[in-house]
């Protein structure tokens, strides 16, 4: 048995469960923090990605050059900066005085990102509807209004909710970098343990289990909404 | 503001070129270790699957940030010699890591879209499996995974940013840097940052788009 205990030692040295125990309360805190960041980071970008949808398949130039700029820019700068932008370089505008705390600051940044990459994968939804369905939706006389709000919007989240689930897996990663700018969340429990601990392992490597396990939650979400709608496949 | 500038830019373009760097050495080191898992994953021998199947799902279930640091502060502590990296091939490799699970999807799904006639018939005509691949389905796969790279490339670029938190001196680096020599000026500083990675990715996207059209779409979800 002497080999079981000098594994178990080592296992102690490697990553000792009783620090993990011990700061539980800690990774409690920081897993709920990810959660409820992502779900109303979420919730702003599913709102602001539907409208730049809509403005970006609008026949109006400027409506569809502002979407387009919005989203390239975000496309083409990573969340990092994106998120010191707004935290640090925002509040130097006269007109907003006023600084916003870091919790504002990440989730801002969080729902502009996910926002751009929400309104590419909306707008391909929107155009995945049939042409017959809004030229008889006109044919009853709806307005513009009334075809998106009750034609056009309904089927095109149908086909796109897979892929929304996975990009909101992707903004559940993301949302890691809010630590960078003081925000407790998953990533910063672990921070908090090494700081306190000195011992990585134990932070990072329970921050990653819990990760995974968000992560396979999602998928797992995903694919059964596509099994219910049948149609598009779910984004990895 | 002009002078903040004038004398900010020369530090910023230094952290440019090392940004510049780092993506080019992950994209190549990145992609050989990602067409090497497409390959295998082709292949369907069932454990070599569930095995990269594992790598795949566990780098993309968890945030880059969690591999960077895994990378280089956890791996030390296994006490194995080599596995004491510094921060520059710590971050080549955490990236190059994250790069290879894109780059598999595409090379997979890439294979998979050449029509299965394709190697019925070269299979017809006696040649082997291996030289069905090379001469075939490599060639034609080769084409569809052109445009996907683009947008991988410049999801490296913006990866790069991340390891700025190891220490190493890349382009958000320098302009935390710069913004200690001038705290008053953070909008500037940051928002020429931004626009450098602007120019740096905003290209790569245009040239992805362009080749799309000549070379066509992959659905890289099957």
């Amino acid at each position: 048995m002497d080999w079981l205990l000098g594994f178990y030692d080592w296992f102690l040295g490697f990553y000792n469960y009783r620090i993990v125990i011990q700061y539980l309360p800690e990774f409690g805190r920081g897993l709920w923090a990810t959660i409820w960041i992502s779900a109303i980071s979420m919730a702003l970008a599913l709102s602001l990605g539907t409208v730049v949808a809509i403005m970006r398949i609008s026949a109006n130039p400027i409506s569809w050059r502002i979407a387009a700029g919005y989203v390239q820019a975000i496309r083409s700068t990573p969340l990092l900066v994106q998120i010191y932008v707004i935290y640090f370089a925002l509040p130097a505008l006269p007109l907003l005085g006023r600084r916003l705390d870091e919790l504002e600051g990440g989730i801002l940044a969080l729902g502009l990102n996910a926002g751009a990459f929400m309104s590419e994968i909306i707008r391909a939804g929107i155009q995945s509807v049939e042409k017959g369905q809004v030229e008889g939706a006109m044919s009853v006389g709806m307005t513009y209004l009334q075809r998106m709000r009750y034609v056009v919007l309904p089927q095109a989240f149908a086909r796109v909710i897979p892929p929304l689930l996975g990009q909101t897996a992707v903004l559940i990663k993301d949302s890691s970098l809010v630590s960078f700018i003081g925000v407790f969340e998953l990533f910063g429990a672990g921070l908090f343990v090494y700081s306190e601990r000195l011992k990585p392992n134990e932070g990072y490597l329970t921050v990653a289990a819990l990760y995974l396990l968000i992560y396979f939650f999602m998928m797992y979400l995903a694919n059964s909404a596509q099994r219910r709608l049948g149609g598009g496949r779910a984004a990895q | 503001m002009i002078d903040v500038i004038w004398s900010t830019l020369p530090f910023l373009f230094e952290g440019l070129w090392m940004t510049f760097q780092i993506s080019i050495v992950t994209i190549f080191f990145g992609s050989i270790l990602g067409a090497a898992i497409g390959l295998l994953r082709t292949m369907n021998v069932t454990p070599v699957n569930l095995i990269l199947g594992a790598y795949i799902h566990t780098l993309r279930g968890t945030p880059f940030l969690i591999h960077l640091y895994v990378v280089y502060f956890i791996l030390p502590t296994t006490g194995i010699s080599w596995l004491q990296l510094e921060a520059f091939p710590a971050a080549i490799i955490a990236l190059s890591m994250y790069t290879s699970t894109y780059v598999a999807e595409i090379v997979r799904a890439a294979i998979q879209a050449v029509p299965r006639g394709q190697v019925e018939g070269a299979r017809s005509v006696g040649m082997t499996a291996l030289q069905t691949m090379w001469y075939v389905v490599l060639p034609q796969a080769a084409k569809l995974m052109i445009p996907p790279m683009g947008g991988i490339y410049v999801i490296i670029i913006k990866g790069t940013s991340i390891v700025s938190v190891i220490g190493i001196a890349e382009l958000v680096r320098a302009g935390e840097h710069a913004t200690q020599r001038h705290p008053r000026e953070l909008m500037v500083i940051y928002g020429m940052v931004a626009l450098m990675y602007f120019a740096y990715c905003y290209p790569v996207l245009r040239l992805a788009r362009w080749a799309e059209g000549k070379f066509g779409t992959l659905d890289t979800n099957g």
